[in-house]
């Protein structure tokens, strides 16, 4: 058992009411830890007019497979899909994709997507049994319909089939902390993460989060991969900006979650990470692909603030208690949000936020 | 150190003899019963009856758990309504429950717990439950797994002054299993002491009994308690034990009808051995148990109403 005690001794700088966070894990980092990976500060966005037809909310799937093979061989410098992939993913591998369905069905890591990066997985010899699609809440996963876009053989799982259920999670591996003076102070790591899986394709959306600033690679692969992580949230204060890099970095996260891709062909721009208002979303027509969660995040957070700006919206960064109140205003938060979680999370080691090192290639199709 | 044995609690029954049948049918061998109804049930087979009254009994809430889910985010934890606190206060008192319906189950388990002299007057609907209840702790006192031979363990002790303020405190302190242990003067074999009015526990503070529980638990720190329950805020537990051997007994305050899937209990000392039952269950497996480095873990799967650990070196 491996104390990867983070913040037991508080961050230099940090605020003073920063949490204290004991991390409990049986798992030492691998030699080369999938974050930030052998590709820090780059990121590659690829987008295209004709993915989504913004009318009918319908994705071209055809259009999507383009997109994923343009990404990756931009990413990897590499001319064939197959030897993108291989860099990341071997045949013996047991690949988890990561999903993001807080806003199902309406947003959600598209099944098109989804299935392109699977049918990628086996056409490099990944037998589809070795592959899970999962996420956390199993009614959020169900309402998306993933089996019949995937290759047969591949299984979708989440690890909550009841609300509220500790069995799907690894009782050893847990990030420990009190935010408010909850009585349960455990986070623990999904279970198929903690025994099965050896590498993870990390699929979030393109979305504002109320207490977050932005959910994107970190959010998804922190609070999507612990139990028990909306206690960090109470009145209008909320603990991400720590919560999330802390838990991103606990092994054996860090070390598995090999790349990252980030779906936005659809976004939510307000009141996310939900999407109950159809005002709040838009098209940003566009997928990111990188192994920097910290720098991809980074674009995230410019391509919400933008559409803010043009929305007539506060910034994500504003930390007005005039702002706090019903999110129904574009203007209004429930939350004072923590987009500085990104930032944090280069100090914990998991990318380059400086946007000045940050390498950006776009592809337009 | 006085043991507190676990007297199993009654079902008090005014119905006449002629509803005996019902009574029977639910699988009720045992009842108390008024003195004015006692000699109607003279003849009556299969059912053995004792006379008691209610008027010197304590009443009790009926337990539960209110979920208040129009309540903002600030009061999300439920409201565990427990009488746990109450038994502590007055371990020598006679109660009573007045609880229709499948609740009926849960307090008898909850009297059991804390071998409370009980009585129990339920409706027709919570007849079958409370018998079902009844049948499995008088099988477990007979198991010898009841824990009622072992005296309680506490990690605070808590000098009660008897004001409503000091039983809102030691009511909270149960519901968010801190164990404690009423005492006239501080007990210096114990963790912590806590007074009222002392200058880390203000009786201002006391309005908000919340916050007295949570400077006590600050106080005790975390790694001190005895026991640590995860993974449901709806489960209290009660811990009785002597050196070697540990009895945690688990009650979940939704009830069978929403039971608890999965809860992760942590208790200080190193058990290596242990067995456990659990009501409407046929056999109970702990799940992912460790015994090492001066703590016990162990997750049990599922929690309908009651449970019982019982922890060995």
């Amino acid at each position: 058992m491996f104390l990867q005690v983070a913040a037991a001794s508080p961050l230099l700088a940090a605020p003073a009411d920063d949490p204290v966070y004991h991390v409990v894990t049986r798992f030492s980092p691998a030699a080369k830890p999938g974050m930030p990976g052998p590709y820090p500060g780059q990121v590659v966005r690829v987008h295209s007019e004709k993915s989504i037809d913004a009318q009918a909310d319908k994705v071209d799937r055809a259009v999507v497979k383009q997109m994923l093979s343009s990404g990756m061989r931009a990413l990897t410098g590499d001319t064939r899909d197959e030897d993108a992939w291989a860099r990341f993913i071997s045949p013996q591998d047991v690949v988890g994709i990561k999903v993001n369905c807080s806003g199902a069905p309406r947003i959600c890591s598209a099944p098109e997507v989804v299935a392109g990066i699977a049918e990628n997985l086996v056409a490099i010899g990944v037998p589809a049994k070795q592959i899970y699609v999962y996420e956390r809440f199993d009614n959020q996963l169900q309402s998306v319909g993933y089996p019949k876009y995937l290759p047969q053989g591949v299984t979708v799982t989440a690890a909550e089939s009841s609300r509220g259920s500790i069995l799907g999670y690894d009782p050893r591996t847990y990030v420990e902390t009190s935010f408010f003076g909850e009585e349960d102070t455990r986070s623990n790591l999904v279970r198929l993460v903690a025994d099965t899986l050896t590498k993870i394709v990390n699929v979030p959306n393109m979305k504002e989060h109320q207490a977050a600033g932005v959910t994107g690679c970190l959010k998804n692969i922190a609070y999507g991969n612990f139990s028990n992580v909306d206690r960090s949230h109470r009145f209008e204060k909320t603990n991400t900006r720590t919560f999330i890099g802390t838990l991103a970095s606990t092994e054996p996260v860090r070390s598995r979650v090999v790349l990252n891709i980030m779906d936005g062909l659809r976004g939510v721009w307000h009141a996310g990470p939900f999407s109950n208002s159809a005002r709040f979303r838009f098209y940003p027509k566009q997928l990111m692909f990188g192994t920097d969660p910290v720098a991809m995040d980074h674009k995230l957070i410019e391509v919400i603030e933008e559409k803010r700006k043009q929305e007539g919206a506060v910034s994500l960064f504003d930390r007005s208690r005039d702002h706090l109140g019903d999110n129904s205003d574009p203007n209004r938060n429930r939350y004072i949000r923590e987009p500085g979680h990104v930032e944090y999370a280069a100090t914990k080691g998991l990318g380059v936020y400086d946007n000045a090192k940050i390498q950006l290639k776009v592809i337009e199709l | 150190m006085l043991l507190l044995l676990a007297a199993l609690p009654g079902l008090f029954w005014d119905g006449g003899a002629s509803t005996a049948p019902t009574l029977r049918d639910a699988g009720i061998s045992h009842i108390v019963v008024p003195a004015a109804q006692s000699a109607s049930w003279k003849d009556v087979s299969g059912i053995t009856v004792e006379t008691g009254d209610l008027e010197r009994a304590v009443k009790l809430l009926a337990p539960t758990v209110n979920y208040r889910m129009n309540q903002a985010s600030a009061s999300r934890e439920p409201w565990l309504v427990a009488n746990g606190w109450t038994f502590l206060r007055q371990p020598r008192a006679r109660f009573y429950y007045d609880v229709p319906g499948d609740p009926a189950a849960l307090a008898a388990a909850e009297a059991f717990c804390y071998g409370a002299n009980a009585l129990i007057k339920t409706d027709a609907a919570g007849l079958k439950p409370l018998a079902r209840m009844l049948d499995f702790l008088r099988g477990l006192s007979a198991r010898g797994l009841s824990g009622d031979d072992l005296p309680p363990v506490a990690d605070i002790g808590f000098i009660d002054d008897g004001s409503p303020a000091a039983g809102e405190v030691m009511n909270l302190m149960v519901r968010d299993n801190l164990l404690f242990r009423p005492v006239r003067a501080p007990d210096r074999t114990l963790k912590l002491n806590v007074r009222l009015g002392d200058k880390e526990y203000p009786l201002e503070d006391a309005k908000n009994p919340k916050l007295i529980a949570q400077a006590v638990r600050t106080n005790l720190t975390d790694e001190k308690r005895t026991l640590r329950i995860y993974g449901s805020p709806v489960v209290v537990a009660r811990v009785t034990g002597s050196a070697g051997r540990l009895c945690v007994q688990l009650l979940n305050y939704a009830g069978a009808a929403r039971k608890v899937n999965g809860i992760r209990v942590r208790v200080l000392g190193d058990y290596p051995k242990h067995q456990a039952a659990a009501d409407d269950a046929a056999g109970v497996e702990l799940l992912d148990y460790t015994a090492e480095s001066g703590a016990t873990e162990f997750t049990l799967p599922e929690l309908k109403t009651y449970a019982v650990i019982d922890l060995s070196r």
